[in-house]
């Protein structure tokens, strides 16, 4: 019984070993196009919050490359009490028209902080949003499931007038391709740039 | 009977051939798959990128109270970009148009072409001039 299939087993063996080879390759396609895609999302999405916050600033402190600390204009629910030195909190309550105040109570000045740093017993970068300087437990790129990205530079300067120029180079761990993206923000309400080191 | 036992060993040897030939054809398809293969969906947002780049230096000269210039403002090294595998440079073509009247709408449009194949963007943005 087993002799027929002695004629066939050598033929049936490489043929099974082609067809794991080829099931791989497919596998490895399909990879590396989803890595390939979270690395431009994240990118994309890491760049949107930056332009979206710039757009709103006060006051800009270019602290080296990969940080930089916005101070820019926000709504914030009234209930939050803390204060962080921005909250024109007397200006507010001595307001008499109930819809002013209304708008007024809630008008605030937040601080955001984008830092691209080592992330925590890793040797390479991710891009964290964080309200005060030294805490890194909020980052908004890297560790997706479909693959790991870091951040190459993170570079900020100014270009004009009240024009912030974001540069931003991520590459994706998994299939080492790299995305280079640049773009300026004008910042209408901006009255204070400073850049250090 | 023996007729019978020779066939089973065959039969299965090419249910695994047939499903080899399935998975290679299913390889070179997504070999094939311009998908895979078409860079223009990263560089439409770099694109964005470049567009919105030369429309906050247009706000900027706006709000000091310059007229706004059809002339491109965008840093040099902005406008090359290897955002593709294939490796090759590619340079960006930065078009301004300036509507009339103040608010003024702008149009940027960004072009470029990959391998022959021309593709663009257009962004618009009202921009209003300060006296």
């Amino acid at each position: 019984m087993l002799v027929e299939f002695a004629i066939a087993l050598p033929l049936l063996i490489l043929i099974l070993y082609a067809l794991g080879l080829v099931s791989v390759n497919i596998f490895r396609l399909s990879r590396d196009q989803l890595a390939d895609y979270v690395l431009e999302s994240e990118a994309r999405y890491a760049m949107e919050r930056i332009t979206y916050v710039a757009r709103a600033a006060k006051a800009i402190e270019i602290n080296g490359n990969y940080h930089i600390k916005i101070v820019h204009h926000s709504v914030k629910d009234l209930k939050d009490t803390t204060d962080n030195g921005y909250y024109p909190k007397d200006l507010a309550i001595n307001s008499t028209a109930p819809f002013a105040r209304y708008f007024m109570d809630r008008d605030v000045w937040e601080t955001q902080i984008f830092v691209a740093t080592p992330a925590k017993d890793r040797d390479y970068k991710y891009i964290y949003a964080q309200h005060q300087e030294n805490v890194r437990n909020n980052p908004i790129t890297g560790a997706n499931f479909f693959g790991d990205t870091q951040v190459l530079s993170m570079k900020f300067s100014e270009l004009n007038e009240k024009v912030l120029r974001i540069e931003l180079e991520m590459e994706s761990r998994l299939t080492k391709h790299k995305i280079k993206i640049a773009t300026a923000v004008f910042m209408p309400g901006l009255e204070k740039l400073e850049i250090t080191q | 009977m023996k007729k019978i036992l020779n066939q089973r060993g065959f039969m299965m040897l090419n249910v695994i051939f047939l499903t080899v030939i399935t998975a290679l054809a299913a390889m070179i398809l997504i070999n094939a798959a311009p998908r895979a293969r078409n860079p223009q969906a990263t560089l439409r947002l770099t694109a964005l990128y470049v567009a919105n780049e030369q429309l906050a230096q247009l706000e900027s000269l706006a709000a000091a109270g310059n007229e706004l210039t059809t002339a491109n403002l965008v840093k040099p090294e902005d406008l090359k970009t290897a955002n593709f595998s294939t490796g090759e440079p590619l340079e960006f073509t930065v078009d301004t148009k300036i509507g009339g009247g103040n608010p003024h709408k702008v149009t940027v449009t960004v072009s470029w072409s990959v391998k022959g194949q021309p593709d663009s963007i257009k962004v618009e943005r009202t921009i209003w001039v300060a006296d």
